[in-house]
Formats: C-alpha cells, sequence, structure tokens
C-alpha cells in the first residue's frame, strides 16, 4: 500500500510542477522606498525558472494572490480635507495669538522668567533672522522635494495632519497660561481693548507674513509655550529624512545642521523660553514617530 | 514511476542513475555510474570529502544524503535509526524563526507512517523557557532606577526654588482657569488624599497580581522617566508661584547641610503638602501630582480585569476630581497639568504598545517608534516578555487559601471493556 502512496505522490509531484502558477514575488520594499520614483514590478517565475521545475520535482510552488488593487491609492479628497484642517489650524491659532496678547502682562509688571539658557548666554541680535532664514530654506526644500514624490498626495496628507494637529496642541498650551515675554528687548504692540476690527486687521497681517518677524508681520507677543518656529523646522527636517533616498547623507546631514542651527539661534536670541524649544521638539518628534508607526503597521 | 519500486539494494547501477536523473541530481551521475543500489545507500559524508565526489558536489552532498534517507524510508530500511535523520542541514529556516527566541531546531520526523516522499522542514519551536519570565533582577534594576530618579528630582526642587522670583517681584502669570475660578483653600488635600487612596489601590492590586515582577518593572520604568523628564522642564525655565497665597520657605544661599536637610524632609514626606514636607517652590512645569494620579489610574485600568467597570469608573472619577482640585487650589498653572497629563499618557501607551508587539521590539526602517531614546533600555527589560501579560491574579501569600466551593476529587473511571 505505502508504495502505491508513494508512486500516487510521485505523479501528483510531477503533475504539479508542469503547470506552474505565474506567481507574484511580492518585494517588501518599505514605505520610504516606496515613496522613490521605483514601480513595484510584480516579478513572475522566469521562463528558465519554469522549465526546470519541470526537471526538479522538489521545488514546491507557493502560490501568490495577485495584488487586484493598488496597494498606494492617491485619494486626493482625503488630502484636501487634511489641507483644510490644517488651514483652520493655522486661523485658529493666529486668532489664539491676538487673544493671548491682551492678556500678556506688561514687561516692567512681569520680568523675564528666570531660564538657564539666557544665564549662560547673552542676546545676540541677528540670531533670530537666521533662526527664521533657516526655516524657510528647510521649508522651501522639503516643497521641491514633495514635487519630486511619486506619492506626493499620501505624504502631503500626513504633513497636513500633523502639523495642524501640532498648531491644535500649541493653541491650547498658549492660551491656558501666558508667560511673561522672555527678554526686555521685546516690542509687543499695544493692546487693543475691544477693538474687533483692528485685531482682524491684526490677523491678517499675522497671517500673511507667515508669522515670521522678518516679514514684519510677527509683533504680537503671548504665543511663547510652545514654540511654533521649533516645530517647522523640526518637521521640515523630519519629513525631509523621511522620504529622502537613504543614502543621501551629506544632505541629511546639511538639513540637521540647519535645523539643529536654527533651534539654537532661537534660544540665542532670547526669543523663547528653553522650556518653549524643548517641548516643541518633544511633541513633534513623537507626534511624527507615532503617527508613522501606526501608518507602516499594519 | 511504479517499476522504480522494487527494493533499493537490488538496483543496477542503470536504475541507480536513472533515479539521480529524476532527482535532479545528474551531476552525480558520472561519478556514481557503476553504483548499484547498495552502495547508493550506503554513502556516507565521509565519501563526500574524498574525490571524485568532492569536485561535484557543491553541498558536501548533503541533498542526495537527504534524498537517499527518503528513498530508503520509502522502502522500509530496517536499518534506519530515528535519530539518524537529526542534524541535517538546516535549510530554508529564515530568519523571521529566530525572533522569538525559539531554538528553532529542524527534527526531520523519522516515523515510517504517514511519510511523504517530499520532505517539508517545519522549524518546530521549543520553548524551553517561560513566556513570562519573573526576572526579579531587571525589576531590582528599574526599582534603582526610578528611585534615583526621585532622588534627582527632589535635589531640583531644592535647587530651583532658590532661583523662583519672590511674589512680589513676579506676580503669578495670567491663566485661563484662574480666570474663571476662584481659589478653594481645601482643595488640595482633596487632591492629595485621591492621590495616596490610588496609590493605595494600585498597590493592593500589584500584590494580586500573578506577573508581579513584569508589570512593577514597567511601572518604575515610566515613573522614572516621568520623573527624569520632569526634572529638565523645571530646571531649564522657573516659573513663578501660580498664586499669592504660597508660603515658599526662605532661600538658603549655598547652606548645604540645610540644603540636604531639605531633600530628606521632602523625601520622608513622599512630596506631599499633607504631610507637610513640601513647602519649597518652583516646581510648577509639570505637575508631579497630575503624573502620579494619571499613571496609578492608568496602571489600575489596564492590569485589572475587564469586567470591573465600576472599579474603573471609580479610579477615573477619583483621578478626575484629584486633578481639578489642583487647578482648584491654585497650586498649578494649568499648562502644567495639561502637559504633566500629556506626557503621561503618550509615555504610557508608548511603551505599552511596544511592549505588546513583538515586530516592534526589534528596530527596522518602519519600526519609528524605536527612535526615542530609551529604546535600548526597553529593549533589555523586555525583550523576555513574549506578548502581552495576561491578567492573572493569585493569593499573594502562602496562607492556606480559604476552601471556595468542593474540592474536585478524581476517581479512577472502572472500565468494563
Amino acid at each position: 500500500m505505502n508504495t502505491i502512496e508513494t508512486a500516487k505522490l510521485e505523479e501528483h509531484m510531477e503533475g504539479q510542477s508542469n503547470d506552474t502558477s505565474n506567481g507574484y514575488s511580492q518585494p517588501t520594499l518599505s514605505v520610504s522606498e516606496e515613496n522613490k520614483n521605483s514601480t513595484s514590478k510584480p516579478k513572475g517565475l522566469s521562463n528558465g525558472l519554469r522549465k526546470t521545475t519541470k526537471k526538479y520535482p522538489d521545488y514546491i510552488q507557493i502560490a501568490m494572490p495577485a495584488e487586484s488593487r493598488n496597494k498606494f491609492p492617491l485619494e486626493w479628497w482625503k488630502t484636501g480635507i487634511a489641507f483644510v484642517y490644517a488651514v483652520f489650524n493655522l486661523i485658529l491659532t493666529t486668532v489664539m495669538i491676538t487673544v493671548v496678547h491682551e492678556r500678556v502682562p506688561p514687561k516692567e509688571l512681569s520680568p523675564p522668567l528666570p531660564d538657564k539658557f539666557f544665564d549662560y548666554i547673552d542676546r545676540v541680535k541677528w540670531a533670530f533672522s537666521i533662526s527664521e532664514i533657516n526655516g524657510m530654506i528647510l521649508v522651501g526644500l522639503w516643497v521641491v522635494q514633495w514635487l519630486f514624490l511619486r506619492y506626493k498626495s499620501i505624504v502631503g496628507r500626513r504633513f497636513f495632519f500633523i502639523i495642524g494637529t501640532l498648531y491644535l496642541y500649541r493653541c491650547i498650551t498658549m492660551y491656558v497660561t501666558t508667560l511673561p515675554v522672555p527678554g526686555m528687548h521685546f516690542q509687543c504692540a499695544p493692546k487693543l481693548k475691544g477693538d474687533s476690527q483692528a485685531k482682524v486687521q491684526r490677523i491678517l497681517r499675522l497671517i500673511s507674513g507667515g508669522g515670521l518677524s522678518i516679514t514684519g508681520s510677527h509683533i504680537l507677543c503671548g504665543d511663547f509655550l510652545f514654540s511654533g518656529h521649533t516645530v517647522i523646522i523640526t518637521l521640515t527636517y523630519l519629513f525631509i529624512k523621511e522620504y529622502s533616498p537613504r543614502h543621501f547623507w551629506w544632505y541629511h546631514l546639511i538639513c540637521w545642521l540647519m535645523s539643529a542651527a536654527g533651534i539654537i539661534c532661537i534660544l540665542v536670541a532670547h526669543e523663547h523660553y528653553t522650556i518653549d524649544v524643548i517641548i516643541a521638539y518633544y511633541i513633534t518628534t513623537r507626534l511624527f514617530w507615532w503617527y508613522h508607526s501606526m501608518a507602516n503597521e499594519k | 514511476l511504479p517499476g522504480a519500486m522494487k527494493e533499493v539494494v537490488l538496483w543496477s547501477p542503470e536504475e541507480v542513475t536513472h533515479w539521480l536523473t529524476e532527482n535532479a541530481a545528474p551531476e552525480y551521475c558520472e561519478p556514481l555510474k557503476s553504483f548499484t543500489g547498495r552502495d547508493l545507500i550506503s554513502l556516507t559524508e565521509e565519501d563526500f570529502k574524498k574525490t571524485p565526489l568532492c569536485r561535484v558536489s557543491s553541498d558536501s552532498g548533503q541533498r542526495l544524503l537527504h534524498m537517499i534517507e527518503t528513498l530508503k524510508m520509502a522502502h522500509h530500511m530496517e536499518a534506519h535509526k530515528n535519530g539518524h535523520a537529526n542534524g541535517h542541514v538546516r535549510v530554508g529556516v529564515s530568519g523571521a524563526a529566530w525572533e522569538n527566541g525559539f531554538s528553532g531546531k529542524t527534527k526531520l520526523n523519522g516515523m515510517p507512517n504517514g511519510f511523504k516522499k517530499e520532505m517539508i522542514k517545519i522549524p518546530m519551536p521549543e520553548p524551553e523557557r517561560s513566556q513570562y519570565p519573573m526576572e526579579w533582577g531587571k525589576t531590582f534594576l528599574a526599582f534603582i532606577y526610578a528611585l534615583s530618579c526621585f532622588i534627582f528630582t527632589t535635589v531640583t526642587i531644592s535647587v530651583v526654588h532658590e532661583r523662583v522670583p519672590p511674589k512680589e517681584v513676579q506676580p503669578p502669570l495670567p491663566d485661563a482657569f484662574f480666570d474663571r475660578f476662584d481659589r478653594v483653600q481645601w482643595a488640595f488635600s482633596i487632591c492629595e488624599i485621591n492621590g495616596m487612596i490610588l496609590v493605595g489601590l494600585w498597590f493592593v492590586q500589584w500584590l494580586l497580581l500573578k506577573y508581579k515582577s513584569i508589570i512593577s518593572r514597567r511601572f518604575f520604568c515610566i515613573v522614572g522617566t516621568l520623573y527624569l523628564y520632569r526634572c529638565i522642564t523645571m530646571y531649564v525655565t522657573t516659573l513663578p508661584v501660580p498664586g499669592m497665597h504660597f508660603k515658599c520657605s526662605p532661600k538658603l544661599f549655598g547652606d548645604w547641610e540645610s540644603h540636604l536637610r531639605r531633600i530628606m524632609k521632602l523625601i520622608a514626606g513622599g512630596g506631599l503638602s499633607i504631610t507637610g514636607s513640601h513647602n519649597m517652590c518652583g516646581d510648577y512645569l509639570y505637575s508631579g501630582h497630575t503624573v502620579i494620579l494619571t499613571l496609578t489610574y492608568l496602571f489600575i485600568r489596564e492590569y485589572s480585569p475587564r469586567r470591573l467597570w465600576w472599579y474603573h469608573w471609580l479610579c477615573w472619577a477619583l483621578s478626575m476630581v484629584g486633578m481639578f482640585c489642583i487647578l482648584l487650589a491654585h497650586d498649578h498653572y494649568t499648562v502644567d497639568v495639561v502637559v504633566a497629563y500629556y506626557i503621561t499618557t503618550r509615555l504610557f501607551w508608548w511603551y505599552h504598545t511596544m511592549a505588546n508587539q513583538q515586530v516592534l521590539k526589534e528596530a527596522s526602517q518602519t519600526n519609528l517608534l524605536a527612535r526615542v531614546w530609551w529604546y535600548k533600555p526597553f529593549q533589555y527589560f523586555e525583550k523576555n516578555v513574549q506578548g502581552i501579560v495576561p491578567r492573572s491574579y493569585h493569593w499573594p501569600f502562602p496562607w492556606p487559601v480559604l476552601q471556595r466551593g468542593r474540592q474536585v476529587k478524581y476517581s479512577r473511571l472502572v472500565s468494563d471493556t
């Protein structure tokens, strides 16, 4: 009986090897690799291999299910929703800054808080421009890099969502407790007690200038905890590094240096407390890593 | 082919050659062309080390020897021993099989019953040790870590106290909660009582857990790290006192002895105002009370049975009321409480997400949770814990347990057949 079993098995094996199922071997590409311009080509069994399976009946064919759906659908409408969410939060932040500005105690009444960094390093006046220039360069680099990506909509969606959430958190922390100005050099715009029209004008000015001091749009005080500049600098660096080729180490190094220099210059210019920068860095990195880990795991 | 199914020992060289060709070993046809079936089955590894076989064989004859084994089994060789099949080369065991610490020995099933001609090696996991090893040594390390973080925090509070601006010079900062709610004097005692109740409940619950060491290790790691973060945030920027009701101890300018005494007093009192140990100012960002309230609630909820929903609600209420009372007492700024809550919950969830999934315990391109600075210590602590720690409970003391219900007595069934 056993020999008959073996004979049947042999026939079965030979029969199986004859009609080889052309299965795909799915290369397991990481997300970062997918986002380059490479297309995932389904690899079928090459012609030579198919022939030799007849001669080698001990090969076991594993049928791979053919992927009928695109793994990375573009879904631009979702990106649109994320964009609206981000814009909404940016506008909310701007409104919040205007509201908080009214509550900042004057620097004569409430002197700057003691800060360890400020104790050791004196203020350098032009440092904040460096920080903002670095920020602008990083944002520019990121936009250019984003244009080269294949899966623009997915990556853009992630960027808008994360930045929207970070600015939402920023609204909350700015609003609940108002820190005094970090240095006596601050020139805060006068308070408009109840003048709504002027407030709206300020909001528009802030938005149009992108919140940067260089453009002269940021004359309002009170938005210290936590630092929006740090958020942008850190986040653009994280995105640049995540969605560019691994071997561009020089590019990553340059961006990292610009990012670090930008953050340190914020402190050197005494424009934010150290705690603002630390918390901003912490929240940005954690949110970025959390989101992407969840996005990458099934 | 049915015709080839006569005994191997009776095979002629032609049949041997035919078999070699059929089984994808044509390279051996030439050197073995004079081999009969008997010679074939008596091939050993030694033969493959000598010429001519060493020249044609790329794997020291492993595959051919394996096929010969199959052939022998197919013909019920009496000389075949079960143990002979072991020790073959582990072909096809990918790295994934080793990840979980299983020693994947590929056992070839030597039993003739149910054999198949084509052998598929299935690595059998041999769990030699428990899935949830106790490892009290690691728990002790974690305890030392938490203790040193507590002491470091106390030292930092003492240092920061010197730098708090006096409340006349630096009035309390504007706070959205303080604008709406006036100060209630006894509220902070409520907060601290709630905190103590929660810690007590958590301690009792911990005693009843079966995997005490693993869970307490996690608790110490997380609470230690939270207090370490707290040291940093307290130290870099000093917030003024949140209310004019604060009575801060006088500053000791460089008097180390008094500093030490204050530190001892703070540690002994557990940092609570109720015990009278905490009259130092400056430790506002972020709130340690909120950390303890939130963390004990998270641990209580995570490691208690799901169906005790009333217990979870009770603890949640204690926790929330405690946090509200901190603010009501004007003892911390709102941002202190918000940041403390955020950091505590995120750290707890992050740690437990990584601990519960084996795939996140290895650093890879897709696993971005591994980029935190404490990933290596985390791996050290959690690498031997395989899977989610089950919520098992047992009576912690070696006293005789009250006999609940009937003891099941087993008796031998007398079979009639």
